[in-house]
């Protein structure tokens, strides 16, 4: 059971058979490949072409249903396949001969190429051997070299040992670059020729993981922080592809000639011809290896006999093949360096493109996260109409012309591009104007900066002690200063954000000494406006309201600005004044507070007439009591001079060890010294002893105690 | 010295002759000439001959006109130009004293030759 398809083949409907038809096309196709070269190559084609849909015209007349594989196959064989054409035609091109007549050469054995060659012409005579393109061998080569450095190795293994030979090329296909449709190195284009697919799939096989890293990061980023782009370029696969795309450019051949060019095509690579090649070794290859290894157990003895001759003449034949290898090749390393540096160079360049897209991306990702509080920067509908103008014009234009500018590098899209340029520099300029517009409009709302001061009535608290308490649920709070966005939470910062209100929390609070024995709380409100008048009203406006059950201060967890009130980077400071010697007691939650720093410039700031001491508070203790000293809060619970002592007495202690391990040495010398005198004594005058033993058994017991003691300090 | 390679080197040259003085006889198509050879023993593909006709037409020496056929689309008929007639008689000659000389070589005298024809 067979499928058939109807075809229009040069004006005629065939019927034919699915199988049928992939041999015909296989057939064309090798025609076309086959004639690619000759002038009036279509013509040459649609003629055959013509006469084999007439064949079949034919087979149809006598009553066939359809064409089937017999009927192609046969008609094939009539017209002549490309390998049979040359034998009589004449080809008048030389590749032509090349092409084919030697592809039925037999194999030999392994031999170093002496017509093609780089060094040695080991990978060539490799290549040669195992009918692949040469330049194959030599990626794998480079590859190991790359690698282990086992290539090398092997490479002068093969140097020294193998026989070097005029080789005829036996490959129908090689691997080279593509000059003519190359966005880097035509590496791709060329690689999609020699296993005939399309060009982009190499393309995106390079520029995937590339393009993947620059995504995944630009959401990573939304987050996070940035990455460093080598991780992107380098990071495991990408990084890889990149390095053997770079090996590739510096292996493989331009195709520059015709010829080359035709090679490049060569005859279809597909599975059938690979499963060939393969049976085709594998038949082969137990003859060889018994063949070789009789050769090498041959040669093995034979060089064992031979060995100091051999080596002397190989070694200086392969001294003077090196020498003129090297010189010989010196171009071509100039050559393969010259690559890498261009390699380098463009990378470079690349990068530094690379470093530009991202940062105006991540500007991008900035101003569309500042998209939900713009109402609260912008003034009017102008205002928020060049914001739109910035956001699209400025930063979105110049990424959408990159895309499309990669895309059309891509797919070789060739049109009048004068207009696409026009209209995209036009509208970046636009957006340009528009972004400088802002900016200066919005620095207008930012001149001047005022504070209003006021004292909040407390009742003295009935301990002496006040808590300040901080209103906290879990909930994250948009943390907003100077510079914009908050970056630094897990949670996302638009949460608390809805369309009229802003909670800011640029509260800094600060305990200073009171002058008199009562509790003072005031509150400084800090503004920016475009001049002092709004700046006082914006200030005027910030409402943070505190509530005292007698010792505790309630604190709320920020204030809240409307879209009225517009953002002007509005401040609290709020200053306790502790009399000397009471308590305050601060909840952590303080720390949720996004602290300022506080201009003390007297001229335009706001004046403050008592120490900077405050300033300290960043290193205040919280849930703790702490007791308003001298100057500052001062920690009871915490003696700062504890360790100093803890040092000092272990080295007392330490010192004391040693004097009396020296008492003890010196005493138990003076044992000794006794308990001769004694012996001696014992000896000279047997009785009478009773009264010298006295002192000795006190000197004992101080050894004793002294061995006692040196174990305690010891612990 | 490959055999094969001599062989196809023999007949390169015959093969334009041949098919030159196929056309000369008059108005041919295609398939008749590679018929026309393949009765005188002169195996030629018709792969072959398209690309041989194409280069002989881009010459100068042939041209062709499209011929309506019963069935299909019309047929490319070729006919032989003057330059292809001056360029045939040409190889005439040549082949006539090639033909002699390669004879009087391989069998002896010419004349043997001569008076068989």
């Amino acid at each position: 059971m067979k499928k058939v398809i109807n075809i229009n083949f040069q004006g005629r409907v065939i019927p034919i058979e699915e199988s049928a038809y992939d041999i015909l096309k296989k057939y064309t196709e090798s025609l076309s490949n086959f004639f690619a070269n000759e002038e009036g190559k279509e013509e040459i084609i649609n003629d055959i072409e013509g006469r084999i849909a007439e064949l079949f015209a034919e087979i149809l007349k006598k009553g066939s249903t359809c064409i089937a594989d017999d009927d192609v196959n046969k008609i094939i064989n009539s017209m002549g396949k490309p390998e049979d054409f040359e034998t009589e035609a004449g080809g008048t091109n030389e590749h032509q001969n090349k092409f084919t007549s030697e592809n039925i050469g037999p194999r030999g054995r392994l031999y170093r190429d002496e017509t093609d060659k780089i060094l040695g012409g080991v990978c060539s005579g490799i290549a040669n051997y195992l009918r692949v393109d040469t330049s194959i061998v030599r990626i794998i080569f480079a590859l190991l070299l790359f690698g282990a450095g086992t290539g090398f190795l092997i490479y002068i293994l093969l140097w020294i040992f193998v026989p070097s030979k005029k080789l005829k090329t036996n490959i129908t296909k090689r691997l080279y670059r593509n000059p003519e449709e190359k966005v880097i190195g035509g590496v791709a284009s060329g690689l999609a020729a020699y296993f005939d697919i399309s060009v982009w799939i190499p393309r995106l096989v390079f520029a995937f993981p590339l393009v993947l890293g620059i995504l995944n990061s630009i959401f990573h980023n939304l987050f996070n922080d940035f990455d460093s782009f080598e991780t992107m370029i380098f990071g495991s696969f990408g990084g890889s592809l990149t390095l053997i795309y770079i090996v590739l450019w510096g292996v493989i051949p331009e195709a520059k000639t015709a010829s080359e060019k035709l090679e490049m095509r060569g005859s279809k690579v597909d599975l059938n011809s690979i499963k060939n090649t393969i049976q085709d070794d594998l038949d082969g290859f137990k003859n060889k290896a018994e063949k070789f290894g009789n050769e090498f157990s041959e040669k093995s003895k034979q060089w064992s006999s031979e060995f100091t001759n051999t080596i002397n003449e190989k070694g200086e034949h392969f001294t003077r093949e090196v020498n003129a290898a090297s010189k010989s090749s010196s171009k071509k390393f100039g050559h393969v360096i010259g690559i890498l540096f261009k390699a380098f160079f463009l990378f470079i360049a690349g990068m530094i493109a690379f470093a530009l897209l991202m940062a105006l991306l991540g500007i991008i990702i900035g101003s569309v996260s500042v998209l939900p509080i713009k109402n609260f920067f912008l003034n009017s509908y102008w205002e928020s109409v060049l914001a739109w103008g910035t956001i699209i014009g400025f930063l979105a234009i110049p990424i959408i012309g990159f895309i499309i500018w990669l895309v059309r590098r891509i797919m070789k899209v060739k049109s009048n591009q004068k207009y696409l340029g026009a209209t995209i520099g036009s509208l970046w300029f636009i957006g340009l104007i528009c972004c400088v517009t802002l900016v200066f409009q919005i620095g207008r709302n930012f001149k001047t900066k005022s504070a209003i001061e006021e004292s909040i009535t407390i009742q003295q608290p009935s301990i002496n002690k006040l808590h300040i308490k901080v209103a906290n649920d879990n909930n994250y709070y948009y943390g907003y200063d100077w510079f914009g966005v908050d970056c630094n939470n897990e949670n996302n910062a638009f949460n608390v954000i809805n369309e009229d209100s802003l909670l800011m929390k640029t509260i800094r609070v600060t305990v200073v000494k009171s002058k008199d024995s009562l509790y003072h709380v005031k509150m400084v409100k800090f503004s920016r406006g475009r001049n002092p008048e709004f700046a006082k009203t914006a200030a005027s406006n910030i409402s943070f309201n505190t509530i005292q059950n007698d010792s505790i201060i309630s604190l709320p967890k920020g204030f809240i600005i409307t879209k009225d009130d517009k953002f002007r980077n509005q401040q609290v400071l709020f200053i306790i004044e502790v009399p000397q010697g009471k308590k305050i007691q601060i909840d952590e939650a303080i720390n949720d507070y996004e602290w300022f720093d506080i201009n003390f410039n007297k001229r335009r700031g706001w004046n403050v007439n008592w120490d900077r001491t405050w300033d300290n508070s960043l290193n205040w203790d919280t849930e703790v009591e702490l007791i308003m000293g001298d100057k500052e809060l001062i920690n009871p619970n915490k003696n700062l001079n504890d360790e100093v002592d803890l040092e000092e007495s272990l080295k007392d202690l330490e010192r004391k060890k040693i004097e009396l391990r020296e008492q003890q040495k010196e005493l138990k010398l003076k044992h000794k010294e006794l308990l001769k005198e004694q012996k001696d004594e014992l000896k000279s005058k047997s009785t009478n002893s009773t009264i010298r033993i006295k002192p000795i058994q006190n000197l004992s017991k101080q050894i004793c105690i002294s061995t006692i003691l040196i174990d305690k300090f010891s612990i | 010295m490959d055999i094969q390679n001599t062989q196809s080197q023999m007949r390169k040259g015959v093969l334009e002759f041949c098919i030159l003085s196929v056309i000369r006889k008059g108005e041919v198509y295609p398939s008749d000439i590679v018929e026309t050879m393949k009765n005188a023993q002169l195996q030629i593909f018709e792969g072959t001959l398209y690309p041989l006709l194409t280069r002989l037409k881009n010459a100068g020496l042939l041209s062709y006109r499209w011929v309506e056929s019963n069935s299909g689309p019309p047929r490319k008929y070729f006919v032989m130009t003057e330059l292809g007639l001056e360029f045939y008689d040409e190889l005439e000659k040549t082949w006539k004293e090639l033909a002699d000389a390669v004879h009087t070589i391989t069998q002896g005298s010419p004349e043997i030759n001569n008076q068989n024809q």
